[in-house]
């Protein structure tokens, strides 16, 4: 008997993310063949876009590999909505739940640092915030002030020298060792006019930036900074950085 | 105002007046990036004729161990395990 539509599709759509459907084939002749341009056509097309937006953890494990990896990445989690660039929010924790983190630890902070730049990429430009916008601020006012980072800003802290694994795994790279216990760093992920980009923050730096993540007055953001923090480089770092979102 | 505030307060301010040139060193700052093409495109560029491949060439026994720059990064095992 042929199946009820809505039965047909849940199958063919149950088939396209890998899982194979007996009753399926039965309706398509010559069925596996043609029900395999599909898939390969899905399952190809999604692997391309995670190569896209992760591409240094390609570049950490190899094409074949992270090809592997995707597909089992895919299997479980389709897109749910169109955008491909935005596909793959759930990648990094995957990665880090997978059996290649025992191997590569630092592999789910590669992840997350290549997710941070695809959305700062696609973020708006927009205004940022810049010291002049606060120069009729009354000083004493300063330390109430709640300020928020700027769309497509993020922290993107690690045990691992994650900078230096981004450099190494670049195309044309210098084939120098990465030693992985050199110790980690703290990421600030940015959006710039032209690009996406991360610079590295001092642990009071990063502390800073992460109370006015948090909504924090800029008075406790502050004392979130470690002794010897120097406060008036940190705030000029960021202003300069343009990673502050404007006042409304 | 405690001293406390009144420190913090300072130094915020003081963030504001530094030179002009001192400011601008932020977004002259060495950072590392890449810009992006686009690729909002559906990823079409190999589609059709790609998928008019009749057998999936990924199956589950996909290569298993990790072959790209793991390799330099020391102390970075090349098998999961």
């Amino acid at each position: 008997m042929p199946l009820a539509l809505r039965d047909l599709q849940r199958a063919f759509a149950a088939h396209l993310a890998g899982d194979d459907q007996p009753a399926l084939a039965a309706e398509v002749r010559p069925g596996a063949a043609r029900l395999g341009i599909h898939r390969h056509h899905v399952l190809d097309s999604l692997a391309s876009a995670l190569a896209a937006t992760f591409p240094t953890v390609q570049a950490v494990v190899g094409a074949d590999y992270f090809r592997g990896l995707a597909r089992a990445f895919i299997g479980g989690s389709l897109p749910v909505q169109p955008v491909l660039a935005e596909y793959g929010a759930d990648f990094p924790a995957f990665v880090a739940g997978h059996d290649v983190s025992r191997g590569l630890p630092y592999l789910a902070d590669v992840a997350r640092l290549d997710w941070a730049l695809n959305l700062a990429f696609h973020a708006p430009a927009g205004d940022r915030l810049v010291a002049a916008d606060l120069a009729t601020v009354p000083a004493d006012r300063l330390p109430a002030l709640r300020l928020a980072l700027a769309p497509g800003t993020a922290l993107v802290g690690s045990p691992y020298p994650l900078d230096r694994i981004w450099r190494a795994s670049q195309p044309g790279a210098p084939a120098d060792p990465v030693d992985l216990a050199s110790g980690g760093v703290h990421l600030l992920v940015l959006r710039r006019p032209d690009d996406a980009v991360f610079v590295a923050l001092s642990a009071g730096e990063a502390a800073f930036a992460r109370g006015i993540a948090e909504g924090l007055s800029l008075e406790d953001a502050a004392g979130r900074g470690a002794s010897g923090f120097d406060l008036s480089a940190a705030f000029a770092r960021l202003l300069g950085l343009g990673v502050l979102a404007a006042v409304q | 105002m405690t001293t406390t505030r009144f420190a913090i307060a300072s130094a915020l301010a003081a963030a504001l007046v530094l030179p002009a040139a001192t400011q601008a060193q932020g977004n002259m700052e060495k950072c590392y990036g890449v810009a992006k093409a686009g690729k909002n495109d559906c990823q079409t560029a190999k589609s059709s004729c790609a998928g008019t491949s009749k057998t999936d060439s990924q199956t589950d026994a996909w290569i298993s161990v990790p072959k790209g720059v793991c390799d330099k990064l020391v102390g970075g095992k090349t098998t999961a395990g």
